[in-house]
């Protein structure tokens, strides 16, 4: 993750019109710079990479030190093949747009694609070399295209002269089956010394090479972590709702029996998937109460209505064993009952209901999820039946509930 | 008037090294293995196997920012006889200069350093030059010999420090107190 300041010097000259790099030389040169840039804005976002082309009428720089990905791939659109490349006009060029880089915490670094043949002397090379040194510049040299006498020579000893433990390398690419970017994404060039880029960098190689298959729901995770992670989300929930609705359907068998033996297992799985924000399991309801906060809500409610008071015992009797202590899905579970078993949801009603405890006990006893042992379970049902006021004491609560419903 | 100043060090120079702040120091064209701060910490600076020294050619220009502002009053440089540095160019608060700038200002002082000078005989500067100093820039032009390679075994900046007079120690002194 080293800050740095890349200028990318591209070959535009004629010899880059030649189709031994598919499509053409020039437009494999194009996307390795593409994924370059990528790479290195990738690796830290305050990188800046800037973009200048060699050959042409001279040597013009498109775009000075930036972060901003999108500005440097709109200005390689557009660009015209022509001309001759001037290597060394073209380092010593980029070397004065990195000097005048905004940040000057960061490194400061070239890029060279040196495609056509280098009509320059080695010694010149050299001391460009040297000065560069010198000022500490790291080089990156990718030597492909033309293999002239010479060519890998001179660019052997530019990097000799600029090389200082090892913050440049040099590649020589030659023309094959393989794209000129794939080749690059192994290199150093890319990789950054070792660290830093490694991360995108095999990401693209995995998605160069194998296509998308690799990666779960055909997305690549590290180019779009949001919609990778959606689809996870939405498998998962997917997947809860399935396994909720067919718990459903072994409930409502087990409810209509009202018998005892459901698999306490089931009733704790259904139970999570409730949890996870499913429908929850309980059987035929049109109600509303379908989550965490109205079952809460309700349960307050239920408290502060008035009970007659029947005996402990028989509901002690009535309930199955079960391993779970939620109160409140119990108290849930019960209210949504008494609400499929009239049509309207009106307030008085359910606590008409409640307040009928041989009700209650019914009810809770066809859980099998709820033990009636269980304190959390008994002080509940003391506390809704300990409530000795009358039934008028309802009226007056209602247009508090609606509010609290609300 | 080597005997006033030689008088004024004792009364009222302090050594700059703990004003440096280190962290936008720099140094162009360093040999990676004998880096600036064999030349200017504390420890290593008095150790004379310790260089700093130079890498593609034999010119060095050190970059050192200071915490507070400064009068710099004279500089200490020690070398060997043969690779020790000659020309000295001293530019004042200009930030980050390279080879390719130096020549394009006037420095701030020129010294031309004799073997007494390296062996720790400290250089007077014009101090009317260094009163305000926040940065310093060394541009070490060539050495002595004119070998291919500098090298600088001490360098130390005898001055003081604007904000406060306080003279008692070498205690770094925070902002903004008193």
């Amino acid at each position: 993750m080293v800050l740095e300041a890349t200028m990318i010097c591209i070959d535009n000259s004629e010899w880059m019109r030649n189709g031994d790099y598919a499509p053409s030389r020039f437009q494999a040169q194009s996307d390795a710079v593409n994924l370059i840039c990528g790479a290195k804005t990738q690796s830290n976002p305050e990188n800046t990479v800037g973009v200048l082309t060699m050959a042409g009428k001279g040597v013009r720089v498109l775009v000075t030190p930036t972060s901003d990905l999108g500005k440097i791939l709109a200005c390689m659109h557009g660009l015209e093949i022509g001309g001759e490349m001037n290597l060394a006009a073209g380092i010593q060029v980029a070397q004065l747009a990195l000097k005048h880089r905004q940040n000057k915490k960061q490194q400061q670094r070239i890029i060279v694609f040196a495609g056509s043949p280098i009509k320059h002397e080695k010694k010149l090379l050299e001391m460009i070399g040297k000065k560069l040194k010198k000022n500490s510049v790291a080089l990156d040299i990718v030597n492909f295209g033309e293999e002239d006498e010479g060519k890998t020579e001179k660019l052997e000893a530019l990097l000799a002269a600029v090389n200082n433990n090892d913050t440049s390398h040099i590649v020589h690419v030659p023309s094959g089956p393989s794209a000129l970017s794939d080749v690059l994404i192994s290199t150093p060039i890319f990789t950054g010394d070792g660290e830093g880029g490694s991360g995108f960098a095999a990401a693209a190689a995995a998605a160069a090479a194998g296509g998308l298959s690799g990666f779960e729901f055909g997305v690549d995770p590290n180019l779009d972590p949001e919609l990778a992670l959606a689809l996870r989300v939405s498998m998962e929930e997917e997947r809860a709702r399935q396994e909720a609705a067919a718990k459903k359907a072994a409930e409502e068998a087990a409810k209509q029996e009202k018998g005892e033996g459901e698999p306490s297992g089931t009733q704790e799985a259904t139970m999570t998937e409730r949890a996870n924000g499913a429908t929850p399991e309980a059987d035929n309801k049109t109600s509303d109460l379908t989550d965490d906060e109205n079952a809460l809500l309700q349960q307050a409610l239920a408290m502060s209505m008035d009970d007659p008071a029947p005996s402990h015992e028989l509901r002690d009797a009535d309930m199955s064993d079960a391993t779970t202590d939620d109160p409140e899905l119990a108290l849930a579970l019960q209210l949504s009952v008494q609400d499929s078993t009239k049509d309207s949801s009106s307030q008085s009603d359910m606590s008409k209901l409640l307040a009928d405890q041989s009700f209650v006990s019914s009810i809770l006893a066809s859980l099998p999820g709820v033990d009636p042992n269980d304190q959390s379970v008994k002080d509940l049902l003391a506390s809704m039946q300990s409530q000795t006021e009358p039934q008028q004491k309802d009226d007056d609560k209602e247009p508090k509930e609606e509010e609290e419903k609300q | 008037m080597s005997g006033e100043s030689a008088s004024a060090i004792q009364r009222s120079q302090v050594d700059l090294v703990d004003f440096i702040d280190w962290s936008g120091v720099e140094c162009l064209n360093q040999s990676t293995s004998h880096s600036l701060p064999n030349a200017l910490k504390q420890g290593y600076r008095d150790d004379d196997g310790l260089n700093l020294e130079s890498d593609a050619d034999e010119q060095l220009l050190i970059y050192l920012p200071f915490t507070q502002v400064i009068k710099l009053h004279s500089i200490v440089i020690k070398g060997p006889e043969e690779e020790g540095p000659k020309t000295l160019k001293l530019y004042s608060n200009k930030e980050h200069m390279g080879f390719g700038n130096v020549n394009d200002f006037p420095p701030s002082d020129t010294a031309v350093l004799s073997p007494d000078n390296l062996q720790g005989k400290p250089v007077v500067l014009k101090y009317v030059k260094f009163q305000n100093v926040r940065s310093l820039t060394i541009f070490i032009e060539d050495n002595q010999s004119g070998s291919d390679i500098t090298k600088v075994q001490k360098i130390g900046l005898l001055g003081t420090t604007v904000e406060t007079t306080d003279m008692k120690g070498l205690k770094k002194i925070e902002d903004h107190q008193h």
